[in-house]
């Protein structure tokens, strides 16, 4: 898989996160991509990496990801100045040199050949589908037409129909003439990635999407093992994609004092048409080949090009997804899993969380139990869907009492049910004790403990372990975070603390429910679990607080 | 279920102190082909109870020819590794059920999946 293509230079890239991801998505892209300057400026992180396009667009952490065109200071207009003055400054601002707009779109146009490439690719190692006709083929071409607007949902067709793209290739291959039509029909079949670029008229626009198909067939071919210099010659001569026709749409983020003078839309014009002036592009809001995003705000001004569709967080190999899977994915990363360790899961639903950590680790067993049949069976397709049967196992059992002898797990991940689906909080609040005390003694010595948790959940179990605990250790649940967890910025652990004190407070009813939880739970205390971080993270609609421990020797 | 995740499981059925290994009675067993990765199971071996992997594959007709001792210097032996990697993730039971060796409690494998829940009095 490795692609020398883009590797080497250093691309600017930015990528959107959910909140609370911040410190993963940093720690993630500067361990996986050796990036360089990443910093982090209004719900972005911005970083440079030479990594392959395949390696960045796998990033676990992030929503989406965009190439960047600027980072500049922020626009700030005059007081009292007219319209007309006013457009003039935001579009020099904001759109600034030609050169920079053509660059950014070569390097996007480059980028977004590489990705439709690696998909490709990947789909063929999976591949089974062999002598596919080629009839069969310009249905799928048919087909893809559809497609192209639910691409989301269909996934999986999708792959099927790139693999009938493959097989032609393949068939093309074993003949030994390509042709320059062949090449083109070829491309045709899986053109969706660069659906922009094909539909635009004009010469140039025709060079773009046929270098673009060039690249396509020419990685499926290459990774096929077959002779590179057949195709080499007539692969050398297609033109840089001009960017002379791109048709484009701005999308304009405004925050601070530009948003409380003009609305997002006249932002948005005035920029469209400043930079239909500078490169002769045309603005098409409809079905535009290149999304432009432009933020500004009182702190500073971005612009970038989205390089992927579907954000990131959507995973190709989950089938069903439960919890969001850059949660999950944090917290697999939270449990700080090693080569043999055997991982568990005591409420795993979906097996999202698992699937997630499975996908990270190739040398780890994973457990995942429910005492629900319809999740179990649900988790039971995502682990075969993922291909993971041989390293991620289920059961049906109870929270309450794992089938597992003591001592003998490396780390526990869990998802704590809460919220109307499952079940009820009272529920949940009254059985923590017995349930952590299982986790407890299932973990080894210096086994991980990472759990989700509801902010009353939270409180709950910070109740309980402060109660169990006595003397240094209690002193270590004031001090959540200071720990040596990898990700954590000072400033969060602050505001996670004071939400959890506001937590303390607000609902009435756990004032109750902790103690009666207590006077079930058995006598083994939960003094083993060393607090050492609580993040607080976005799953949507609600809050989510992480909670990591370690099982110390007692 | 397959043989690893048997490996692990234990009886905890109230007054029960030594609900290990549970014995299996198997009505449907796969043998499914899998990727072999020697990494994999060198590193699970460490962790497994060699004595109650070898009784379970016993059981199932699928021992061949492993030792009750565990081997030394396993992690270079391929042949070996080749064995316990077939024992371990491809002899799979369907259906059957798993039995808590000391009360005699049954717990069903259904669809490959084995129902380790206890009743409220047993717990």
């Amino acid at each position: 898989m490795a692609e020398p293509r883009s590797e080497g230079s250093l691309v600017r890239y930015y990528c959107t996160y959910g909140k609370g991801m911040e410190p993963f998505l940093i720690d993630e892209v500067k361990r996986k991509l050796a990036a360089e300057d990443v910093c982090q400026i209004s719900g972005k992180v911005l970083f440079s990496s030479s990594a392959g396009i395949d390696r960045v667009s796998e990033l676990k952490a992030a929503e989406r990801l965009f190439l960047l065109l600027k980072k500049d200071s922020p626009v700030l207009l005059p007081a009292h100045t007219n319209q007309a003055k006013a457009s003039s400054v935001l579009q020099s601002r904001v759109l600034g040199d030609k050169d920079q707009w053509s660059s950014a779109v070569m390097t996007w146009s480059r980028l977004q050949g590489e990705l439709s490439s690696r998909r490709r690719t990947t789909v063929k190692s999976q591949s089974t589908a062999l002598g596919v006709t080629r009839k069969t083929g310009e249905e799928g071409r048919r087909i893809r037409g559809h497609l192209r607007e639910t691409e989301k949902r269909h996934c999986e067709e999708e792959d099927e129909e790139e693999r009938m793209g493959l097989s032609i290739c393949r068939q093309n291959g074993k003949k030994g003439i390509i042709s320059e039509t062949d090449l083109c029909g070829t491309g045709s079949v899986c053109d969706h990635v660069t659906s922009g670029l094909q539909q635009g008229s004009g010469r140039n626009v025709d060079n773009t999407a046929e270098d673009l198909t060039v690249q396509k067939v020419e990685h499926g071919t290459t990774t096929e093992g077959r002779d590179e210099t057949l195709l080499q010659p007539s692969l050398i001569k297609p033109e840089p994609p001009s960017p002379a026709a791109v048709t484009f749409r701005i999308s304009c983020k405004c925050t601070g004092s530009l948003s409380r003078c003009y609305s997002q839309q006249e932002v948005s014009r005035v920029i469209g048409v400043g930079l239909s002036r500078l490169t002769g592009w045309k603005a098409d809001l409809k079905n535009p080949q290149l999304e432009v995003n432009v933020y500004l705000s009182d702190d500073n001004c971005l612009v970038g090009f989205p390089l992927t569709r579907l954000p990131l967080a959507n995973r190709s190999y989950i089938k069903t997804t439960g919890l969001r899977s850059t949660v999950a994915w944090a917290m697999a990363s939270l449990a700080q899993i090693q080569p043999g360790f055997c991982v568990v899961d005591p409420m795993c639903g979906v097996g999202t969380i698992l699937i997630e950590a499975a996908q990270e680790h190739q040398d780890v067993c994973f457990l995942g139990m429910d005492i629900d049949d319809g999740q179990l069976k649900k988790a039971n397709e995502n682990v075969e869907f993922a291909e993971l049967g041989n390293r991620m196992h289920l059961l049906k059992a109870s929270s309450m009492t794992l089938p597992l002898p003591s001592s003998t797990v490396d780390a526990v991940v869990c998802d704590l049910p809460f919220g109307r689906k499952f079940g009820t909080k009272t529920d949940m609040a009254a059985s923590l004790p017995r349930i952590l005390t299982e986790m407890e003694r299932v973990l080894c010595v210096g086994g991980t403990l990472v759990l989700l948790l509801s902010p009353q959940l939270s409180c709950v179990l910070k109740k309980l372990l402060a109660q169990k605990d006595t003397g240094p250790t209690s002193n270590q649940e004031a001090k959540p975070g200071k720990q040596d967890c990898p990700p954590p910025s000072l400033s969060s652990t602050k505001q996670q603390t004071s939400q959890i004190q506001q937590g303390v407070q607000s609902p009435p009813t756990q004032e109750t429910e902790a103690p009666s939880g207590l006077q079930h739970s058995p006598p083994a205390p939960l003094s083993s679990l060393k607090h050492q971080a609580t993040l607080r993270l976005s799953l949507g609609a609600i809050d989510g607080l992480l909670h990591k421990y370690v099982k110390m020797d007692t | 279920m397959k043989l690893l995740t048997h490996n692990m499981l234990t009886s905890h059925v109230k007054g029960v102190t030594k609900g290990y290994p549970l014995l299996i009675k198997a009505t449907e067993v796969k043998v499914n082909e899998v990727d072999f990765n020697p990494q994999f199971v060198s590193r699970m071996i460490p962790k497994l109870e060699w004595s109650a992997l070898v009784q379970a594959a016993d059981e199932l007709g699928h021992r061949q020819d492993l030792p009750v001792e565990l081997v030394p210097e396993y992690e270079k032996n391929e042949e070996f590794l080749k064995k316990v990697h077939r024992v371990l993730l491809e002899v799979e039971v369907i259906e059957g059920c798993l039995r808590c060796p000391e009360s005699g409690r049954e717990f069903p494998i259904s669809r490959g999946i084995p129902n380790m829940l206890l009743n409220d009095d047993e717990v």
